[in-house]
Order: C-alpha cells, then sequence, then structure tokens
C-alpha cells in the first residue's frame, strides 16, 4: 500500500453489468496510477467508461473485480456505511448537473457536507465562509440557486466539494451546462485548486478545450485506456 | 400500436402511481356507496308483505302511554276492518343484556295470523300458542344468534313493567322483515302485571282493501275522540316514517359527511392525476412538435383518468355491491340491518361520482397543456 | 374493557407505531440534516401537497366532529342534576317515564330522617310525574316524542341548575306549561303565548327555561297535578329528596331500597344522569368507523404524494448519499415530512371542527335526537374537548408516518449513482 507520492493507485478494475439479457463492459482491466496535486482529464466517447471510472474512484459506485487505493485506503474493500463517511471526507464532487438542494441558500448548501461532522455552528461557519471565498461568491451566501446564473450554482458547487477540505476533487463534465464564459471561470478555479491548493482534480470531459486546463489527458475508448 | 393502447401504455407506465390512485378512489367510492346504502336503509321503512294493509293505532299523547283493551270490540265493528290484535312492548332485557338485540311484544295469539299475514310458522305451533299460557314464539335470527330451539325456555326482565316472566317458546317464525323479535301473549301479560291489565300498548290492524284503509283511519281517530284514550291511526308507513323522523339530524348529518367523502376523494384524486400529467410535459410536448393537436392531447389526458376513475369505479362501487349482495349483512351486523340493499341508484350514483373524478382530475393539466409551448415542454428537465 | 382479539390487535398496532415513532424522534432528533430542510421542501411543494393536507385535514374533521357529538351527548347527561339530591325510580326501569313510586311509598318516604328541610320543616322532596308526549316539529319535517315533566313547587327548587330566561313559571290550575327554550327553538307552537295540544287539552307556554347544558335543556314542565289528571296517572315516576347531609345517602338508599312490596332503587341525582349515555355509543362508532375508513384513502393518496415527492427529488436523494449522508438518515427525514404533511393537516382538521363548532354556538345551532335511555328528543351540540383534538391529532400523524413510510423506504434505496444520472 505504498504511495510514493500517488494519491491514487488503481489496479485490474474492471466493471461489468448487465443490461436486460446483455453484458456490457464499462471497464476492462484498467491499471492507473495519479499523483497528488494532479489536475487529470479523463476524455473519450460517450460509453467509454470514463464516468463510470470517476465513480468507482469517488466511492460512489463499486466494480466487478480490481482494486483502487486512495490515499492508501482501498475504497472497494469499505462497506456502505464506511463509504458514506470515507466520501464525506475524502472526496469532493462536482455534477455536470450542479445538484445544489433548491430549498437551500448557497450557504446552507455548502454547509451540508459539515453537518455530518463534529464542527460546531461558528467552526462551520468558518469554513463555509472561507470555501465560498475561495469560489469568488461571499457576497452571494443568502441567495437560494433559483437567484443565480449556472456558473455560479457550479461555483457554489465546488465550494461544496472543497468544504471538508478533501484531497481528491472530483469533475464529471462540470461545464457540460455552461456557457462559454462561465466554463471558463469554472475551469480557472478547478486549476488554481489544482495548482495553488495542491488538490488532485479528477474530470471528465468530452471538450478538448476544458481538457487543456488539465495537467495530464487520459482517453478512454470502450472501457480501456488508450493513449 | 393503436391510440387506445398508447394511453393505455401511458397510464400503466408507473404501476404503482396509477395502482394507488385507483385504491385511493376504489376506497373513498366504497366508502361512499356503504354510506348511501346505510343512510337508505335507516330512513326507508322496512315494509313487509302485506304492510299496504295494516294500520297501526297508538295513543295520541305518544306511543309511550297505554291503550284500554275495551277499545278492541269498538275497532273490531268498524267496516273495512278484516283483523285486529292488541301489540303491547315489553321493553325485556335478555340475560342481563345491556344493549338488547330483539324486542318482545304482547298480543293476542288467535289474531296475530290474521294481522301479520307474512309471518311463516307450522299452523301447529300457533295452536300450541293458543293453549299455552307462558308460550312465545320468537324470529329466526334471534333463534339462531342464542342458539335457541323450541321447547327452550326463557327469562325476562322488564324495564317498563315491574316484573320478570319465564316463557316457554314454542315456535320459531320468519318471512317477516325483521325476523328478531319474541311475540307472546297479552293474557299472560295482563296475569303477571295486575296494575296494567286491561292495558295495551297499541293496536295493530288489517283493513280489506286499500280503498278502505283512509275511511278506517279517519272512523277509529273519530271513534275515540273525546275519550279519555284519544288515538292516532295511521298506515304501517306512516307509522314507521314517523319513527325515522325522531331521528332527528342524523340524516342531515349523513349527508355532510358523504359530502366530505366526495369532496375529499375528488380533491386527492384530481391532483394525483395532475401530478402525473406534469411529469410527463416533455412527452406532451414532442407529440405536440411532431404534428398532435391540443384537441387530441386532451382526449389523451381525458382518456387516462377517465380509465383510472373508472378502474377505481369498478373496484370500489363493483366491490360494494358485490360483498353486500352476497353476502348477510343481516347476520354481520347481529340484524341491525336486516336488509342492506345496493339499489341501482346508488350505484348509478357512484359510477356520476367517478365520471365527474375524471373530468375534474383532467382540467388542471389540460389547461396547463393548452397553455404549453413546445419549446418550453421540450425543456422541462423535471 | 373486554379482551378481544381486535383490541389487542390494534393495542400491538398502536405498541408497535410508538415505538418506530420513537426511533424516528430520535433519528430525527441526531440527523445531520437540519429540520428547516424538511419544512421548507414541504412548503416549496405545496401545491401538489395542498390536497393530500385537506384530505387529511377533512378527515380529522370528520373525526374530530362525530366525537364531538357524542361527547357533547354525553356532557348533558354528565351535567345534570344537584350532588345534595338522591333520585329514586322503580328498580329494573330505564327511564324515568316507565317507572312508577306509588303514593303510598311516597307518604312513607318523606318522613325519613336523612331527608332535609324547609325553614317551615318541610322535608326537602317531590315527587314527579315524566310523560312521554309526541308533538310535532317547527320545521315540518315530522313528529318528535318529547318529555314533559310534571313538577310541584318543591320539584324546581331541588333543580337550581334550571333558570327562567323568558316568561314566567306555571301557574297550578291554569293548564300551563314552560318549556326549555332550546327544545322550543324545535317544536311548533312553543313560543311564549302559543298553545299546543296533548292529552287532550291544550296548554299554554308562558315561559322558556334554561337548564344549562343538562338533561333538562330537553324537557318541558307542567304542573304535578296537572300533570296526573290529563295523562290519567294514579302514581308516580319518581321522586327526589335533598339530603340534609350527603355522609347519609348510603343509609337512606338503604332504607329507600329496603321496601318489599315494590322494589325501588335510589342513586344520586348526577350519578343516575350520567349513566344514560347509551346513545352516544353508535356515534362515536360511528366516528371511529367512518374516520378509519377515509383515513385508509387518505393514506393511498399521501403515499402517492410522498412518491412523487421522492420521485421529483432523486436526484437531490443522490446528492445527500454523495456527500454521505446515511440511508437511515434518509429514511427517517422522508418519514418526517409525512408526518409533517400529515401534521399539518391535522392542524387544519382540528381548526375546521373547532370552527363548526363556534359557528353552531354563536348562531344557536343545536342538534336532536332520539335518545335510547329516554325514549324521548335529546338535544345536543358539538363538544370538541382538548382530548379530542389530541386524538385528532395522532390520527393525522399516523395516517402520514404510514402513508410515506414505503416512499421513504424508496428514498433510502436509491443507489448513489442512478439517483446522479436521473433526468
Amino acid at each position: 500500500m505504498a504511495t510514493n507520492g500517488n494519491i491514487v493507485s488503481i489496479r485490474n478494475l474492471s466493471k461489468v453489468y448487465a443490461q436486460g439479457d446483455i453484458q456490457v463492459t464499462a471497464l476492462d482491466n484498467i491499471s492507473l496510477d495519479i499523483a497528488a496535486g494532479e489536475f487529470l482529464t479523463l476524455m473519450g466517447p460517450s460509453g467509454s467508461g470514463k464516468s463510470t471510472l470517476l465513480h468507482i474512484l469517488a466511492g460512489i459506485d463499486r466494480p466487478t473485480s480490481g482494486e483502487c487505493h486512495v490515499q492508501g485506503v482501498d475504497v472497494t474493500k469499505l462497506n456502505e456505511s464506511q463509504l458514506a463517511d470515507w466520501r464525506n471526507q475524502n472526496v469532493g464532487f462536482v455534477f455536470q448537473t450542479f445538484n445544489l438542494l433548491p430549498v437551500l441558500t448557497a450557504y446552507e448548501n455548502v454547509e451540508l457536507p459539515l453537518l455530518l461532522t463534529r464542527l460546531n455552528r461558528s467552526q462551520r461557519r468558518r469554513q463555509v465562509e472561507i470555501a465560498l471565498g475561495l469560489v469568488g461568491l461571499a457576497d452571494r451566501m443568502k441567495h437560494l440557486p433559483k437567484q443565480l446564473s449556472g456558473g455560479q450554482e457550479q461555483r457554489v458547487a465546488i465550494a461544496r466539494a472543497l468544504v471538508t477540505d478533501p484531497q481528491l476533487i472530483v469533475a464529471d463534465e462540470p461545464t457540460g451546462n455552461l456557457d462559454s464564459h462561465s466554463a471558463q471561470e469554472v475551469l480557472g478555479v478547478l486549476q488554481s485548486l489544482s495548482k495553488e491548493a495542491g488538490k488532485t482534480v479528477i474530470m471528465v470531459t468530452h471538450d478538448p478545450k476544458a481538457a487543456a486546463f488539465g495537467s495530464r489527458t487520459i482517453h478512454l475508448e470502450k472501457g480501456e485506456l488508450s493513449k | 400500436m393503436t391510440i387506445g393502447t398508447f394511453i393505455l401504455k401511458n397510464a400503466l407506465r408507473n404501476k404503482r402511481r396509477a395502482t394507488l390512485s385507483i385504491l385511493s378512489v376504489a376506497v373513498s367510492l366504497f366508502l361512499l356507496v356503504l354510506l348511501l346504502v346505510a343512510l337508505r336503509e335507516i330512513t326507508l321503512p322496512v315494509e313487509g308483505a302485506g304492510a299496504e294493509l295494516r294500520v297501526a293505532v297508538r295513543n295520541k299523547i305518544s306511543i309511550a302511554n297505554l291503550l284500554p283493551a275495551k277499545q278492541l270490540p269498538i275497532i273490531e265493528k268498524i267496516p273495512g276492518v278484516e283483523a285486529v290484535t292488541p301489540f303491547t312492548w315489553f321493553g325485556g332485557k335478555y340475560r342481563g343484556e345491556e344493549n338488547m338485540s330483539f324486542a318482545q311484544f304482547a298480543l293476542d295469539p288467535k289474531r296475530v295470523r290474521g294481522v301479520f299475514t307474512e309471518l311463516k310458522m307450522p299452523a301447529e305451533d300457533y295452536a300450541k300458542m293458543e293453549q299455552q299460557r307462558d308460550a312465545c314464539i320468537i324470529g329466526k335470527i334471534t333463534a339462531d344468534k342464542y342458539k335457541l330451539k323450541v321447547g327452550d325456555k326463557m327469562t325476562l326482565e322488564s324495564t317498563v313493567y315491574p316484573v320478570t316472566m319465564d316463557f316457554t317458546i314454542v315456535g320459531i317464525y320468519s318471512g317477516t322483515p325483521d325476523d328478531r323479535n319474541m311475540l307472546f301473549r297479552q293474557d299472560y301479560l295482563d296475569e303477571s302485571v295486575p296494575s296494567t291489565k286491561g292495558m295495551v300498548g297499541m293496536w295493530w290492524l288489517k283493513v280489506k282493501s286499500a280503498q278502505d284503509m283512509p275511511k278506517v283511519i279517519s272512523a277509529i281517530d273519530k271513534a275515540f275522540e273525546n275519550t279519555s284514550a284519544e288515538v292516532r291511526a295511521e298506515s304501517e308507513r306512516a307509522f314507521q316514517l314517523g319513527f325515522i323522523s325522531m331521528w332527528g339530524n342524523i340524516k342531515l348529518l349523513v349527508g355532510l359527511i358523504c359530502s366530505a367523502v366526495i369532496f375529499t376523494l375528488l380533491l386527492v384524486s384530481a391532483s394525483t392525476m395532475s401530478m402525473a400529467i406534469r411529469e410527463r410535459f416533455r412527452e406532451l410536448a414532442i407529440l405536440k412538435a411532431i404534428g398532435y393537436r391540443r384537441r387530441e392531447l386532451f382526449v389523451f389526458i381525458l382518456a387516462e383518468s377517465f380509465g383510472l376513475a373508472a378502474a377505481g369505479a369498478l373496484l370500489g362501487v363493483g366491490g360494494a355491491y358485490v360483498l353486500f349482495t352476497y353476502n348477510d349483512v343481516g347476520k354481520l351486523t347481529n340484524g341491525m340491518f336486516p336488509s342492506f340493499e345496493v339499489t341501482p341508484r346508488i350505484v348509478a350514483t357512484g359510477v356520476l361520482v367517478a365520471a365527474v373524478l375524471g373530468i375534474v382530475a383532467s382540467i388542471m393539466p389540460a389547461i396547463s397543456v393548452a397553455k404549453m409551448s413546445v419549446t418550453e415542454g421540450l425543456k422541462t428537465l423535471d | 374493557m373486554q379482551l378481544n382479539p381486535f383490541v389487542i390487535v390494534i393495542g400491538l398496532f398502536l405498541l408497535a407505531f410508538a415505538g418506530y415513532l420513537l426511533w424516528l424522534i430520535y433519528a430525527v432528533a441526531t440527523s445531520p440534516i437540519p429540520l428547516p430542510y424538511n419544512f421548507k421542501s414541504v412548503f416549496v411543494r405545496w401545491r401538489s401537497t395542498a390536497a393530500t393536507i385537506l384530505g387529511v385535514a377533512l378527515v380529522v374533521t370528520v373525526f374530530i366532529l362525530l366525537h364531538a357529538m357524542a361527547a357533547g351527548l354525553q356532557r348533558s347527561s354528565a351535567n345534570t342534576g344537584d350532588p345534595r339530591n338522591i333520585m329514586i325510580v322503580r328498580k329494573g326501569s330505564t327511564a324515568e317515564s316507565s317507572s312508577v313510586v306509588m303514593r303510598e311509598q311516597f307518604k312513607m318516604i318523606q318522613y325519613l330522617p336523612q331527608i332535609a328541610r324547609d325553614a317551615k320543616g318541610n322535608p326537602l322532596i317531590s315527587a314527579d310525574i315524566v310523560v312521554i308526549i309526541n308533538l310535532p316539529r317547527r320545521d315540518g319535517s315530522g313528529e318528535a316524542n318529547v318529555t314533559m315533566r310534571g313538577v310541584t313547587p318543591m320539584g324546581m327548587a331541588l333543580r337550581p341548575q334550571v333558570k327562567l330566561v323568558r316568561g314566567r313559571w306555571f301557574v297550578p290550575g291554569k293548564r300551563e306549561a314552560v318549556v326549555s327554550m332550546k327544545m322550543a327553538k324545535r317544536f311548533a307552537d312553543t313560543d311564549v303565548g302559543q298553545k299546543f295540544r296533548t292529552g287532550g287539552k291544550d296548554l299554554t307556554v308562558v315561559g322558556w327555561f334554561d337548564g344549562n347544558d343538562s338533561a333538562f335543556d330537553s324537557e318541558m314542565w307542567m304542573d304535578a297535578d296537572e300533570a296526573r289528571s290529563i295523562f290519567d296517572r294514579d302514581n308516580y315516576c319518581s321522586l327526589l329528596a335533598r339530603l340534609a347531609n350527603t355522609n347519609a345517602a348510603a343509609a337512606f338508599i338503604d332504607r329507600v331500597e329496603s321496601d318489599k312490596r315494590m322494589a325501588l332503587r335510589g342513586d344520586f341525582e348526577t350519578k343516575y344522569y350520567a349513566e344514560q349515555t347509551s346513545t352516544a355509543t353508535p356515534i362515536k362508532f360511528l366516528g371511529s368507523f367512518l374516520a378509519v375508513a377515509m383515513s385508509i384513502g387518505a393514506v393511498f393518496a399521501a403515499m402517492n404524494t410522498m412518491y412523487a415527492s421522492v420521485g421529483a427529488r432523486t436526484r437531490e436523494i443522490g446528492t445527500l448519499r454523495v456527500l454521505g449522508f446515511r440511508r437511515r438518515v434518509i429514511l427517517a427525514s422522508f418519514n418526517l415530512e409525512g408526518a409533517i404533511l400529515a401534521g399539518i393537516g391535522g392542524a387544519i382538521g382540528c381548526a375546521l371542527a373547532l370552527l363548526a363548532q363556534w359557528l353552531c354556538l354563536a348562531f344557536g345551532v343545536h342538534f336532536g335526537t332520539l335518545s335510547i335511555a329516554t325514549f324521548s328528543e335529546v338535544i345536543f351540540q358539538f363538544r370538541v374537548t382538548p382530548a379530542l383534538l389530541v386524538e385528532g391529532m395522532i390520527f393525522a400523524m399516523v395516517v402520514g408516518v404510514i402513508g410515506s413510510f414505503l416512499p421513504a423506504i424508496r428514498a433510502a434505496r436509491l443507489p448513489v449513482i442512478s439517483a446522479l444520472k436521473a433526468v
């Protein structure tokens, strides 16, 4: 379980699932190392398994076989409850559709992951303010998602992903629903998280211009790595 | 695929929702039918065969007051009267029960058959009643309930007379609309309660023909006018309606509850069906884009909500009909409802409510569909 | 209380429900999901949930109002009589009108030492005649039995809760009667000054009285001797005696009941009336039955609403799971929402019931029906007790928790991933 600077170590990861009568191979024996502080982009056509790989990394899906070590922990061996706790502390997830809870304000949305920790109210407040500050939305704390633009929503989502200070930030097509200006903003934030804050960012995208923001790009096709 | 199957597939796409909608409609319609039938039974006088020719004569003050037995010969002589019997409520308690399930009446055994012609019992049993002083006959429902047979003894403590009396069962009758009562001899009562000897509860008589009834009624009223025991004679139907009107506000009450049930039903089901439609806005937009007109979309919506309502009606109204028609409700409710008829009218009411529901439930979705523009609908991701 | 299987099943169910509710409360209290989230979610979707809330409200209203009618009936019985009085009737009779107390018995009893005496040394005891008469209703809907009490001046004095509100008391020998104000509103020809006919004679109504929410509100009164003559009664129906000292009650009753010739029964007047509750029973039964039946429909509706809610918020639920919230917490959260929903409905239902009661009071509307105990009309009104309001709320909560249970389970069991892909 030596990490030697690699925050993620994947060995022989496969995912096969049944769709009706057909067996679909989403991932086929993938092995991969990701170093700490990298901004890695996963690219590939639809159905290539890039999202599946991301989900397994982030602990929201399980492989059929293989191992995935994140910061020394084999996430494939954790049970449901352990995985939930692990996600809370170690991963920040950014979705294509933002996934903010519409009835909560920006502040409350960002605060959500902290409610699972032992921090008290004022400690939580500190963390939320820092996170929102990092994405430049400190002045929009009391706004509801419907009062924010797409780009602002996504930035709030990034703040939420950051608030428990995880090592890993995982983003699934984060700019898919944004206009190019907002997309640029968001990608810039992700980049600075990697370069300046030293976070490891793993992003799935089909857009080469977005991929250009990353430090390394990996291509997947039909469940396999191609270079 | 036809339009029909398309609609069907849509309706059943979310089987759980369709089931729950149908069930909630069915339960509410079942309840509605139950209430309507119960209300009708309570407010409709029970009529046995021969009821059209019977007249009830009671003390004008109220039925709780007694009448002198010497009125009998006077009544008998009135033209048009075929048979008369005294009929006195005993108000007895059996086996110490708090809420009695059957009533007891004292009467004249020689005369009862002439008045209550629908009483079915072997002729020898009538003879036994005429011979034996403490004889009594009981209705089949009560006999079954307490497992009594001919020859058994019964002891009853009266709540209106200061006596407890013993009786011997000599016969079991049936054929009346209320086969629960116990009937015994007036003279036995007179012997046991000397203080009210010579007094009876009321008179029941049978007239010779329907035309005779109005004459007989006014003759009887007149015959005892200005005596110490004035009477009120009325047809059996009027007599029973009189009892019913004593229930007072009950009819209003049940009516209000029925309204509450219907209203709740409409509200809830309409909202559920609207929810279903709203979820499918995108599809409706696609259909519109393909070329279906608003009119046709309305038909889809209406057909679906009608279908759900109809299924609910079948289950609820149909279920109630089958349940109450093929089950002896009299037995189940201990004789409280000797009959529980789901009339065609009640069935029609239930179906009508379901139909209205089908229409109302489709109004809001139809309006939304009418207002919707195709591009809006296609953008709807929820 | 009989322990028939029905009661046992209900008991077990309530126990299990209480246990689950406790767990739910615990889960929510320790839950990281803030309560405002659930509240806000319910309110944001108020349009789709409005119908369910209203449905629950109506079920609760029906439940409360029917039980309130029964409570109203029981109240007029429970509220009747003076605690110092002893009522004497024939043993075995259930209604005063069918009770007979002989004149000789009265003569003997009135000299018993336990009876209080007035300033002149007269025993405070009265003998009443109670007759059931049939009178036409004011609204022409038919006739009904009415309790007519023939009472002496002493009988009136022994019943201080009855007060004259209009006109005057009757004068013996003049064929006059006084009528309960609430009865007068329901029966024809009973305004002060009008005459009604019974027993072959016309009686003039000279006054109205208020029985103060007691059984006397359902009576009409006239002079006892006149009643005896009009209705042809030799004997009395009941005796009412004021004890000099309520501790002497047992001794007095013993003495009264020891009469060998004609068995009599003595009891505190308040207790005698309080036991006449049999009319309320079928109404209570009807109330419970209807509420349960309607709530089955409400449960289905609540289920439907909640399923739709879960369906619409699939992405939200998935997000919460991704962020680390456990399934248990999600289950408790959604079940709580269902309870909140139903709780709002219950509160509205209670409010509606209270409104109905207030409206009846404000407009002086009373209800009447046939009393099984007296075989004559009994007047009553809605009586929404605090206990009924609590019961109504509990009812609503049960519907809410049960109705949202399955949808909550579904929410909790959504796999994290498919929740993300929902469109």
